[in-house]
């Protein structure tokens, strides 16, 4: 745009549906499968759904097109696409937030994301199926021993590294293009097991029967926005940096919105038929997140006939989702601190992923700590992450020049001037709204006092360096390739 | 297991697969068929039209309404490259017809 640098060096995705697999492969993660399927069978089931539709539809979609055309026009990651179009300053600060909060999220989702390591590991060994196997001693016997999660941190660490060493078309995209269809094939093949299991109709209809009171129920609105907002990473980064490489004749708004947001979420709908109907086909009962994965998911394969195998399709398929995003969220740190550095991209993965490791220690050795990070940076951090991408592209580049600059160029569907209003004031109020709303649900408790911090330091910090380096750094226009070189 | 199923749980099942299931695949077909013909249109023409005639015409509005804006010369590039792709073009990527491509005129 108005600092014209050559882009011939950058790399791009090899082809459209390893853009598209990027993009999932993002996306999907743990919640998918272990959230999404209880949040919507505790908030009124089929309205929940519908609820959460809506506002795919109305907040989701539409920022994440703004995020993926802004990065395809920038051609640049976070910091370079925010300096874009706030201009040079304080105010790409706005773009080091999202750096910071990206760091901060994978600090503690790569020990997560070990913990799913080393339930793949136990179905390959077919632990679960073993006779005396007791899925709460084995989950609490693990979380005591702080050397092996801090041996499946590391090992996670290590793989996410191996995987962007070597750069977006030979480590990204030839691994999503495995690991995303085979999850969808992992989940697709439980769903049908679980489905046709005696009893899965109670588990169907704790998910999916329709109550149509729920929709009149602020508390449904609030998760399927908190579902909406989180389940697809808008304004992580996430999106503009893999729309940064996307191809000239690429579209932005079809792929990168509509079957982003949908496709994700369509994998919450396939885990939802995959995982209650289990539950309930075995009269276990229905809970999310940690217990529903490693306590009583684990005491179903046991009983089922080839249950070792259905533990490994499982927890294989589960792996994947988890690993997948956490290759992604740390690609945004990887292509815009060697687009803002020096540093080669070899030397930038080792960088990044070293901080990641060390940082993540605290987590990967304490799940009290984890909790408390990731209750901190849910609530505040990534709406705030949010918040400054649309701050960004919504009151300095302005939403009409990105329309008709970048969305609506090579489209696969036409977005209209109605697109203008939700990207610069409906999507900034919601995020405002949910802030607002989780320190008032947790007012005057530590969870809240340290998200109060991450709003108040984060900005600061992200404005007094990037003043710092943007009035240090003359620019170095043409000087380095861009981020994501193979 | 089906007869325990209310009618309720199937509007829920089915809502789910059509609107979720059903768009995204949409999205995905459409979007590499696309990808497919922009690719055969390049090899066999060399360069494809950027524009639908709706984003063209937004494209064309914006400049007009925002002639000092410092992004108004990536604006002009932009739309005066589809319009001299369309007139060079004999077969074109979005639905334009040859009224539509004649009455277009590149812009200073």
């Amino acid at each position: 745009m108005s600092n014209a640098e050559p882009k011939l060096t950058r790399a791009e995705w090899g082809t459209r549906f390893g853009f598209l697999m990027a993009m999932i492969g993002a996306m999907v993660g743990v919640g998918n499968i272990w959230r999404f399927p209880f949040v919507t069978g505790e908030h009124g089931g089929g309205a929940f759904i519908l609820a959460f539709l809506i506002l795919l539809f109305l907040i989701a979609i539409p920022g994440l097109m703004a995020e993926v055309a802004l990065g395809r026009y920038a051609g640049k990651g976070v910091i370079g696409s925010v300096r874009e179009a706030v201009g040079t300053g304080g105010l790409v600060g706005l773009g080091l937030v999202v750096v910071l909060v990206n760091f901060a999220l994978m600090t503690y989702y790569a020990p997560v994301v070990g913990w799913t390591l080393y339930y793949m590991l136990h179905s390959f060994l077919f632990t679960f199926t073993d006779p005396g196997f007791n899925a709460e001693t084995f989950l609490d016997s693990f979380f005591a021993d702080p050397a092996m999660m801090i041996a499946m941190h590391t090992i996670v660490v290590g793989l996410v590294a191996t995987v962007l060493y070597f750069g977006i078309r030979r480590g990204i995209e030839r691994v999503v293009l495995i690991a995303v269809p085979a999850l969808v094939i992992a989940m697709a093949a439980i769903a049908i097991r679980a489905v046709t299991l005696p009893g899965a109709a109670e588990g169907l209809a704790f998910t999916f029967t329709v109550q149509w009171e729920y929709l009149g129920q602020s508390d449904t609105w609030i998760a399927a926005l908190g579902q909406a907002l989180f389940s697809t990473g808008l304004g992580w980064g996430i999106a503009i940096t893999i729309g940064s490489y996307l191809r000239e004749h690429d579209d932005a708004p079809l792929g990168g919105g509509v079957f982003t947001a949908l496709g994700e979420a369509s994998i919450g709908i396939l885990a939802a038929f995959a995982i209650f109907p289990l539950v309930f086909a075995f009269g276990l009962p229905p809970e999310g997140g940690v217990g529903l994965t490693f306590v009583s998911l684990v005491q179903v394969f046991p009983e089922m006939p080839a249950g070792a195998a259905w533990a490994i399709v499982f927890f294989a398929g589960f792996f994947l989702a988890a690993i997948t995003s956490a290759i992604l969220i740390t690609e945004v740190l990887v292509t815009t601190i060697s687009e803002e550095t020096r540093m080669s991209r070899g030397q930038t993965v080792i960088a990044v992923c070293g901080l990641i490791w060390l940082f993540g220690l605290p987590s990967a050795y304490s799940v009290d700590f984890l909790d408390f990070a990731d209750l901190t940076f849910a609530n505040w951090g990534l709406p705030l992450a949010t918040l400054a991408i649309i701050i960004a592209i919504g009151w300095f580049l302005g939403p009409e020049r990105l329309r008709v600059l970048s969305v609506n160029r090579n489209a696969g569907i036409y977005v209209g001037p109605i697109w203008n209003p939700i990207i610069k004031y409906l999507i900034p109020f919601v995020m405002i709204f949910i802030m607002a709303y989780f320190a008032w649900d947790n007012f005057g408790e530590d969870i809240m006092i340290a998200g109060m911090i991450v709003l108040v330091t984060f900005p600061i910090v992200g404005y007094l360096v990037m003043r710092y380096v943007e009035g240090r750094n003359q620019p170095q226009a043409g000087t380095a390739p861009a981020g994501g070189d193979d | 297991m089906t007869e325990a199923i209310t009618v309720e749980t199937w509007i829920g099942m089915g809502v789910a697969i059509i609107a979720f299931w059903g768009i995204a695949s949409w999205a995905l077909v459409r979007t590499m068929r696309q990808e497919d013909r922009k690719l055969k249109l390049i090899e066999r023409v060399g360069s494809i039209d950027t524009y639908s005639p709706r984003g063209l015409a937004d494209l064309r509005a914006w400049i007009e309404e925002n002639p000092d804006d410092p992004y108004i010369g990536d604006a002009k590039e932009a739309y005066n490259e589809c319009v001299e792709t369309l007139k060079e073009i004999d077969e074109t990527f979005y639905h334009w017809s040859e009224e539509e491509i004649e009455e277009l005129e590149t812009v200073d």
